[in-house]
């Protein structure tokens, strides 16, 4: 695990759910947070100096009302746009994220973000671990956020 | 002067989180189209007249960049105000934007951010500077 790489990947997701979705996120998760069980996964895949994918799990109930509150909405949107608004927030904390890990000059290309089906590999090559790990508390749930990087940057 | 704004992105979420942000912005719209990708806002160009384009680069289709070049080549939308929206950072990428003569919005984005790049896109005088404001400068982002 690379501290510095997660320290980025909390302060990229932290940021996005806070002023896209106005929630509150917090490092330190009470028990209900910790064990909340999945909902839903998205992810982006990406190339440029680092090639790899971001994961965006969602936990306890939060994408609802996550995608809710990005849309304006009282209640939370169909299933169709409560994935879109997971893409989103994925795409946004990756477009973010990556050119404070290799530089602002950098370029990379996003592909589509998209939701993963269950039991889908985290990531395509087995038995890669992911270079950074972060969860936000959100709510009554959390996100896990997994970075994978190929040739990531060392400590 | 009401603005007639076409919004061009892929993702519905974020074309009603666009048009939300307009909303609170404080500058006068007319009429609001969306289009999913390049094609479908070349022919909301076509049936209609627009003032502003908002548009997002990575659509399928036909994506941001080549949807700005055809916007340009055609003698009846050349001078159209377009701003790019987009989560790109890379400063090489903003400034290849930039250099076809866009405006460029970062998401996420205050009303106040979204406002402030309309008026320098469309060149409309901000009324709002003598009157009371809807909107503060801290305000929500989206």
């Amino acid at each position: 695990m690379n501290d510095k790489i997660a320290k980025a990947l909390y302060r990229a997701a932290a940021l996005t759910f806070e002023e896209l979705g106005f929630m509150f996120p917090s490092s330190d998760l009470d028990p209900l947070q910790k064990y909340a069980s999945v909902d839903a996964l998205g992810c982006v895949d990406f190339e440029g100096p680092y090639t790899g994918r971001l994961v965006v799990r969602m936990c306890g109930g939060v994408l609802p009302v996550l995608a809710a509150n990005m849309m304006g909405e009282l209640e939370p949107p169909e299933q169709r746009l409560q994935r879109d608004a997971l893409g989103e927030v994925a795409n946004i904390i990756c477009g973010n994220l990556l050119p404070s890990l290799a530089g602002a000059k950098e370029v990379f290309q996003l592909k589509t973000p998209r939701a993963m089906a269950a039991g889908e590999p985290l990531f395509p090559v087995p038995g890669t671990k992911p270079t950074a790990e972060v969860q936000v508390g959100l709510e009554e749930g959390r996100a896990d956020l997994l970075l994978f990087l190929i040739d990531a940057p060392q400590e | 002067m009401a603005l007639n704004v076409l919004v061009v992105d892929d993702s519905a979420v974020m074309r009603a989180i666009v048009i939300k942000t307009l909303h609170l912005s404080g500058v006068a719209l007319g009429q609001i189209y969306e289009a999913k990708d390049g094609e479908e806002a070349l022919r909301v160009l076509d049936e209609n007249w627009v003032d502003l384009a908002l548009i997002d680069i990575n659509m399928p289709v036909l994506d941001g960049m080549d949807l700005i070049d055809r916007v340009r080549q055609n003698p009846e939308t050349s001078d159209l105000s377009i701003i790019v929206v987009s989560t790109e950072s890379s400063e090489t990428r903003i400034e290849n934007v930039q250099r076809k003569g866009v405006a460029f919005v970062h998401k996420p984005f205050t009303p106040e951010t979204l406002r402030q790049a309309i008026l320098r896109a469309t060149g409309v005088i901000d009324e709002r500077q003598d009157s009371k404001s809807p909107v503060s400068g801290g305000g929500f982002d989206f």
